[in-house]
C-alpha cells in the first residue's frame, strides 16, 4: 500500500521539495546576513554601553522581501489542506478509482489508514520545515523587538504551524470523504479552516491561561512586560473600575506610559479643575498627578508573560491535534459505511 | 448556451450570494457604527477647535472584526479563481464533458466565449460588491488616517480588486485549458496570484508615474499634501546626489537620516563625540551642522506620489490586471481551439 501511495503522490512530492528547497535558499541566505547584521549591532552597542536603546533605534534585520515571504506562510497549511488533504477521497469517490481499490485484497480500512498516514505526516513534516526555517530566520527580530508571543507572529513559528497543517489536512480529507467532490471540499476546507483559525485566534488565545495583571502609580512606568504578549492597558479608579477613556485622545494627557495616556478630562472634577485651560505647566501636571493619585487611580497592564510562550505553543497544537483525530474518525467511519 | 451556463453554475451563483449577504451583514453592521463613531469625533474635536490633531493617531476607528473582514476581503479574487475559474475548462476534460459539448451544434469558440464571458463578468460583479462594500466601510477612516494610498488599503478599495477578480478567474480559465486538470490549475492560480500581487504592489506601484521630488532646507520641515505615498527622503549635496553611508554603529548619529560619519569634514568637525549616544546631539550643535551644510549647498529632499495621483493609480493598475487577463483568454481560446476533441 505505501508503494501504492508513493505511486500516487510522487509527482506532486517532487514539486512541493522543489518548492521547499527554493523557500529554504532564500532563507537562510537572508538569515545569515540577518544574524551577522545582528552581531555587529550588539557588538557594537556593548562597546558604547547603549544597548538598552537598541529596540528603540531603526535597526532593520533581514531583507523585505523576505520578510514578506515569511509572512506569507500563514498559508502553508490551508494550501496543504486544499491540494493535498481534500482531493484524498473526494478524487477518488469523484473517478470511480474507490471502486478499484476497495476490491482488492486490501481492506478499506487499511487503504485508508495508509493514505491518510502517509499524507498527515508529509503534511506535519512540510510544516514543521517551514516552520523552523522561520523561527530561525526570525531569531534576531525575536530579540530585538521582542515580539514573537505577539498575534501573527505566534502563528508562524515554532510548533503551531504544524498543529495547523495536519488539522487543514484533516480537514480536507473528512470533507471530501463527506461531500465526495473535490471542489466543493475544497470550499468547504477553506472556509473551515480560516473560521476555526480566526476563532481561537481572536477569542479563546487570550484566555488559555488567566493573564497576569500588573498595576503601577500614574506617573512612573509599568513594570516591562519583555517579550510578553499585552494584551491591555489602561487605568482603574479609587473603586478599581476602568477609567473610560474618551475616544479622542485630544488635550491634556498625564502619565503617558505603556501605551496609553490618562487625558486629564477622563479624571474626576476636582483634579480637571487644578489643570487650568490648555497645556500643563510643570506645576500644574504635578497638582493634577498627585490629585489623581489621591484619588486612587492607578495604571494597569495586562499581559500574557514571556514564560508561557511554549505552553500557549502547546495548548494550541494540542487543541488543532484534537480536532484533525476528531475529523480523521469521522472520515473513517464515512469511509467504512459507505457502500464500494 | 447562456441557459447552460446557468444550469451548470446556479449551485455555486446561490453560494456566491449567500456569501456576499452575509459579508454585506458584517460590513453594514460595523460600518454604520463606525460612521456613527467618526461623526461623534468629528462634533467633539470641532467644539474643541482640536480637529487637526486627530490624524496623529491614538484614534481607534471601526471594530475588530470589521477591519478583519476588510483584510479579509482581499481573499476573495483568488477564491474565485480557485473555485471558479481554475474547474470552467479543466473539468470539462477531467470529466470529459467537453466532448460531448464540442459535438454539438454550436462551435468551440462560441461555447467557450459565453461561459468565459459569463464567469468573468460574475468575477468583476461579485468583487466589484464586496469593495463597493469596503470602501463604504473604510470612509471614516480614509478620512481620519488618510492611508488609503498606503499598501493594502490601496488594495482593499476602488477599482482595483474588481481588475483583481477579473485577473485571478482568467487565471484559472488559462491554467486549466493549458493543464487539462483542475488541482494543477488551482495550484497555479494560488501561486500565480499571490505572485503577481506582491511583486506589483511591492515593486512596481509606487513608478507607475515619475515621483514628485521637493528639495527643501536641511533644517526646514515639508509635508506633503496629507494622505501622499512617501516613496524615499534624505540629503542630497550641492550635485544632488543622496547622501548614504552604512552607519555601522547604530548609534551614529542621524542628521537629516544620513549618518554623521557621511557628512563632509567641516561639518563633522561640528558633532562631538558625545552626540553619539542614546541622547543625541544639543539643539546648539544641530543648528551648528545645519548652518555648516547650508553652506556647503546641503538640502534634504522627499519623493511622494500626491494623493491627488490615487485614482490614475487605481486606472493604471486595474488596467494592467485586465490587460493580463484579455492576454490570458487569448492564450485559453487558442488552447481550446487546438485540442483534439
Amino acid at each position: 500500500m505505501s508503494w501504492v501511495v508513493w505511486r500516487q503522490y510522487r509527482a506532486a512530492a517532487a514539486i512541493t521539495a522543489a518548492l521547499v528547497a527554493a523557500f529554504a535558499a532564500l532563507v537562510v541566505v537572508t538569515g545569515v546576513q540577518a544574524a551577522s547584521q545582528w552581531h555587529s549591532a550588539l557588538g557594537a552597542c556593548t562597546a558604547s554601553r547603549t544597548c538598552g536603546n537598541l529596540s528603540s533605534s531603526t535597526l532593520f534585520l533581514g531583507s523585505h522581501a523576505i520578510g514578506f515571504l515569511v509572512i506569507m506562510t500563514l498559508g502553508v497549511p490551508a494550501v496543504l489542506g486544499i491540494l493535498a488533504g481534500a482531493p484524498l477521497l473526494a478524487h477518488e469517490f469523484e473517478t470511480g478509482t474507490n471502486q478499484y481499490a476497495w476490491t482488492q485484497s486490501v481492506t478499506r480500512r487499511r487503504w485508508l489508514a495508509i493514505k491518510t498516514g502517509w499524507l498527515l505526516l508529509a503534511a506535519a513534516a512540510i510544516a514543521g520545515i517551514v516552520s523552523a526555517l522561520v523561527t530561525w530566520w526570525s531569531g534576531p527580530n525575536n530579540a530585538l523587538q521582542a515580539n514573537a508571543f505577539n498575534p501573527g507572529r505566534f502563528d508562524i513559528m515554532g510548533i503551531v504551524p504544524v498543529g495547523y497543517a495536519v488539522f487543514a489536512t484533516a480537514l480536507g480529507i473528512t470533507t471530501g470523504a463527506l461531500l465526495r467532490r473535490t471542489l466543493p471540499a475544497i470550499a468547504v476546507t477553506l472556509a473551515g479552516f480560516i473560521a476555526v483559525r480566526a476563532v481561537i485566534f481572536f477569542e479563546l488565545r487570550r484566555s488559555f491561561m488567566t493573564p497576569v495583571t500588573s498595576y503601577f502609580p500614574v506617573g512612573g512606568g509599568p513594570a516591562p512586560t519583555g517579550s510578553g504578549w499585552q494584551l491591555g492597558a489602561g487605568f482603574v479608579g479609587g473603586n478599581g473600575q476602568p477609567l473610560i477613556l474618551p475616544l479622542s485622545t485630544n488635550g491634556a494627557v498625564i502619565g503617558g506610559t505603556g501605551g496609553v495616556g490618562l487625558p486629564v478630562s477622563a479624571l474626576p472634577a476636582s483634579c480637571q479643575q487644578l489643570a487650568g485651560n490648555g497645556r500643563l505647566t510643570r506645576a500644574t501636571y504635578h497638582a493634577v498627578l498627585s490629585c489623581a493619585q489621591a484619588h486612587g487611580i492607578r495604571g494597569y497592564v495586562t499581559y500574557q508573560p514571556a514564560s508561557r510562550y511554549w505552553a500557549f505553543q502547546g495548548i494550541e497544537t494540542g487543541i488543532f491535534l484534537l480536532l484533525a483525530a476528531a475529523l480523521i474518525a469521522v472520515a473513517f467511519a464515512v469511509v467504512s459505511r459507505r457502500d464500494a | 448556451m447562456t441557459w447552460l451556463t446557468w444550469r451548470q453554475y446556479r449551485a455555486q451563483a446561490a453560494v456566491a450570494a449567500l456569501v456576499l449577504a452575509a459579508f454585506a451583514a458584517v460590513v453594514l453592521v460595523t460600518g454604520f457604527q463606525l460612521a456613527a463613531q467618526w461623526h461623534t469625533l468629528l462634533a467633539s474635536c470641532t467644539a474643541s477647535r482640536t480637529c487637526a490633531s486627530l490624524q496623529e493617531g491614538g484614534t481607534s476607528l471601526g471594530s475588530v472584526l470589521g477591519h478583519d473582514f476588510a483584510i479579509l476581503s482581499m481573499l476573495a479574487p483568488v477564491l474565485f479563481g480557485v473555485l471558479v475559474g481554475a474547474p470552467l475548462v479543466a473539468h470539462e476534460f477531467e470529466a470529459r464533458t467537453s466532448d460531448f459539448a464540442w459535438a454539438q451544434s454550436i462551435t468551440r469558440t462560441h461555447w467557450l466565449a459565453v461561459k468565459v464571458g459569463w464567469v468573468l463578468l460574475a468575477a468583476a460583479v461579485w468583487g466589484g460588491a464586496i469593495a463597493a462594500l469596503v470602501t463604504w466601510w473604510s470612509g471614516p477612516r480614509n478620512a481620519a488616517f488618510a492611508n488609503a494610498f498606503q499598501a493594502n488599503y490601496f488594495d482593499q478599495q476602488g477599482l482595483v480588486p474588481v481588475a483583481y477578480s477579473v485577473f485571478a478567474t482568467a487565471l484559472g480559465i488559462a491554467a486549466g485549458a493549458v493543464l487539462r486538470r483542475t488541482l494543477p490549475a488551482i495550484a497555479i492560480v494560488i501561486g500565480g496570484f499571490i505572485g503577481m500581487r506582491l511583486w506589483i504592489s511591492q515593486d512596481l506601484r509606487m513608478h507607475f508615474m515619475t515621483p514628485v521630488t521637493a528639495y527643501y532646507s536641511v533644517a526646514g520641515n515639508f509635508n506633503p499634501t496629507a494622505g501622499s505615498a512617501i516613496l524615499n527622503g534624505g540629503l542630497v549635496d550641492k550635485a544632488g546626489q543622496v547622501v548614504t553611508g552604512s552607519s555601522g554603529n547604530v548609534m551614529t548619529v542621524m542628521i537629516d537620516g544620513a549618518p554623521g560619519t557621511s557628512l563632509p569634514a567641516a561639518c563633522q568637525q561640528l558633532i562631538p563625540a558625545s552626540a553619539n549616544g542614546p541622547n543625541g546631539p544639543s539643539g546648539a550643535t544641530l543648528n551648528a551642522v545645519y548652518g555648516c551644510l547650508q553652506q556647503a549647498g546641503y538640502r534634504q529632499f522627499l519623493s511622494y506620489q500626491p494623493i491627488s495621483r490615487y485614482w490614475a493609480f487605481q486606472g493604471i493598475e486595474a488596467g494592467i490586471y485586465l490587460a493580463v487577463a484579455a492576454a490570458l483568454i487569448a492564450i485559453t481560446f487558442y488552447a481550446v481551439r487546438r485540442r483534439d476533441a
